[in-house]
């Protein structure tokens, strides 16, 4: 089976510093793959590269059967309309109300009004239980409403038209977390690992999730993709990965300070 | 000696580019501006009121800085002027008419833009640079809005408007301030100073055409430099030194530019 996304033979330097050296990763369709591995290592920059916001420098990468890499600009506002993103840090506009913050999407995107954009934007808030903060600020709120309120706002980039085949709604196919639970308190982060499941179940999204939080890995994961040295190390399921005898993973996973990893820095 | 030429041209590469870059920032905001006038769909996505809240912090938090700046710079520049004189003719006659034309042509509007590249400059940079640095100008790239048509364009509109409404307050000040210092401290008749024979109608276009040059020049620049910004809050510096000393120097070649342009249209007859 084709993959869903895919990534082939990608390269990536900053300042003539290689950071990835032949990344090749698939994901399947309705898949929820996190990506782990040491900071640095290029993770969100991998992410990033599937919507344009990080060019690469030599590879290719796959949506859906179309080559993403090569797209303009403008091109690309077409492929963010299937794709979203919830950043690191929520980048909600502190100037917006939550529901302005989320309206602004389909205002842009699905072409609505204000009023009526704001009806949707309550709507999709209701969906990660943040309804009642529509009308806050996002400086009123804390760090877990945030990321709440942002996953809101991702889902409300969609296609105009109606669902596409296979997808139980109209909102985005896939959906790219960066660190969706850095810096939360773990009640705060296991609900937002619920929201990820969720989405992946109810609504068939493609969930593909950064993370250094073991506790969501092997929690929530379909499949983990480990990378190392600019490159997959491994791509397993959790418990496949947990059981694997590569010292590498296994220092990884355990967190411990010294092994066969290579740490530049340290 | 290679290592030094490599690097030489390396500058010059990165220079030009920075160059075209600025180019396209400005190009985008013109057709930001064109698509919020045609009201294509585009355009849709700016918060409500950005605008007047643009006007508000270009414009009106300006107002008491350029004020009192301008008006001790025209205090200052009359004083030399009649101290000087006092020195070699004692003929005060001229100092009024002279001033409020120089001032007009050229003084109001230069220096106003020099205050507000500083102050509007360092802040444009600084908000858009802390966006770019916290991902929020991806993430407004990912929301399907340009981020040109939302961060610069109402900067763009705001600061041209403001800088043209402040340069002819500046004006006044100046030549109120300069009027008040001529009269009080070298006694020059308060009706022989504040003579306006020898302002044309082609100065008070060329203050037009220069408050709207550098109104223009600003958010531009400054735009362009947060939007370059990268890393931290060490970026975010970067970002707004960049800004006042890209902004401060765009208004002085455009000065050098008019005023050139202008002596070449009129024939000199200025």
């Amino acid at each position: 089976m084709s993959a869903f996304v895919e990534w082939r033979d990608v390269h990536k330097a900053f300042d003539g510093k290689p950071v990835l050296r032949g990344l090749s990763l698939g994901v399947a369709k309705g898949e929820v793959l996190f990506v782990i591995g040491t900071s640095g290592v290029g993770k969100s920059v991998t992410i990033k590269q599937l919507i344009g916001l990080v060019p690469i420098d030599r590879g290719e990468i796959w949506f859906d059967g179309q080559r993403v890499d090569r797209l303009r600009e403008r091109e690309l506002y077409a492929l963010r309309r299937r794709i979203g993103m919830v950043f690191q840090s929520s980048t909600l506009f502190d100037a917006m109300t939550l529901a302005e913050n989320v309206a602004l999407p389909l205002r842009k995107h699905k072409q609505l009004r204000h009023a009526a954009a704001l009806v949707e934007a309550r709507a999709l808030l209701e969906r990660v239980h943040m309804a009642e903060y529509a009308d806050r600020h996002p400086a009123e709120l804390s760090d877990g409403m945030r990321k709440r309120a942002a996953i809101a706002r991702t889902l409300a980039v969609c296609p105009a038209g109606p669902a596409a085949p296979g997808q139980l709604h109209s909102g985005p196919e896939v959906v790219l977390f960066d660190e969706p639970t850095t810096g939360l308190d773990p009640v705060s982060a296991r609900r937002i690992d619920r929201l990820i499941r969720e989405l992946a179940d109810e609504l068939g999204v493609t969930a593909i999730v950064v993370s250094h939080d073991p506790t969501s890995v092997f929690g929530i994961a379909d499949r983990v993709a480990m990378l190392y040295q600019g490159v997959v190390h491994a791509l397993a399921t959790p418990a496949e990965l947990r059981a694997s005898p590569d010292p590498i993973v296994q220092q990884f996973i355990t967190g411990q300070s010294t092994g066969a990893m290579e740490t530049p820095g340290f | 000696m290679s290592q030094r030429i490599a690097n030489i041209g390396e500058a010059v590469v990165s220079a030009a580019r920075a160059a075209a870059e600025l180019w396209m920032v400005y190009i985008s905001t013109l057709a930001g501006i064109w698509r919020a006038i045609t009201r294509r769909k585009a355009g849709r996505g700016r918060p409500k009121g950005e605008l007047v809240r643009q006007l508000h912090a270009i414009g009106n938090r300006s107002l008491i800085f350029i004020v009192v700046t301008l008006g001790f710079i025209g205090m200052v520049m009359t004083y030399e002027a009649c101290l000087q004189l006092s020195r070699v003719t004692g003929d005060y006659s001229q100092v009024g008419p002279q001033y409020i034309r120089l001032v007009i042509s050229d003084f109001g509007p230069t220096l106003t833009a020099m205050m507000l590249a500083t102050r509007v400059g360092a802040g444009i940079a600084a908000e858009i640079g802390s966006m770019k640095v916290t991902e929020q100008v991806d993430a407004l790239r990912m929301s399907g809005v340009l981020p040109i048509d939302y961060l610069i364009v109402p900067r763009f509109i705001a600061s041209v408007v403001m800088t043209l409404l402040l340069s002819t307050v500046a004006c006044l000040v100046m030549y109120g301030a300069g009027g008040l210092t001529a009269h009080y401290s070298f006694g020059v008749n308060l009706n022989l100073f504040f003579d306006v024979q020898l302002v044309r109608m082609r100065h008070v276009v060329m203050m037009i055409v220069k408050a709207v040059s550098y109104g223009a020049a600003i958010p531009v620049v400054a735009g362009f430099c947060g939007l370059r910004a990268r890393g931290s809050s060490e970026g975010v510096g970067w970002a707004t030194t960049a800004a006042v000393i890209g902004s401060s120097f765009a208004v002085i070649v455009l000065d050098f530019a008019i005023s050139a342009a202008a002596l070449f249209v009129t024939g000199g007859d200025l």
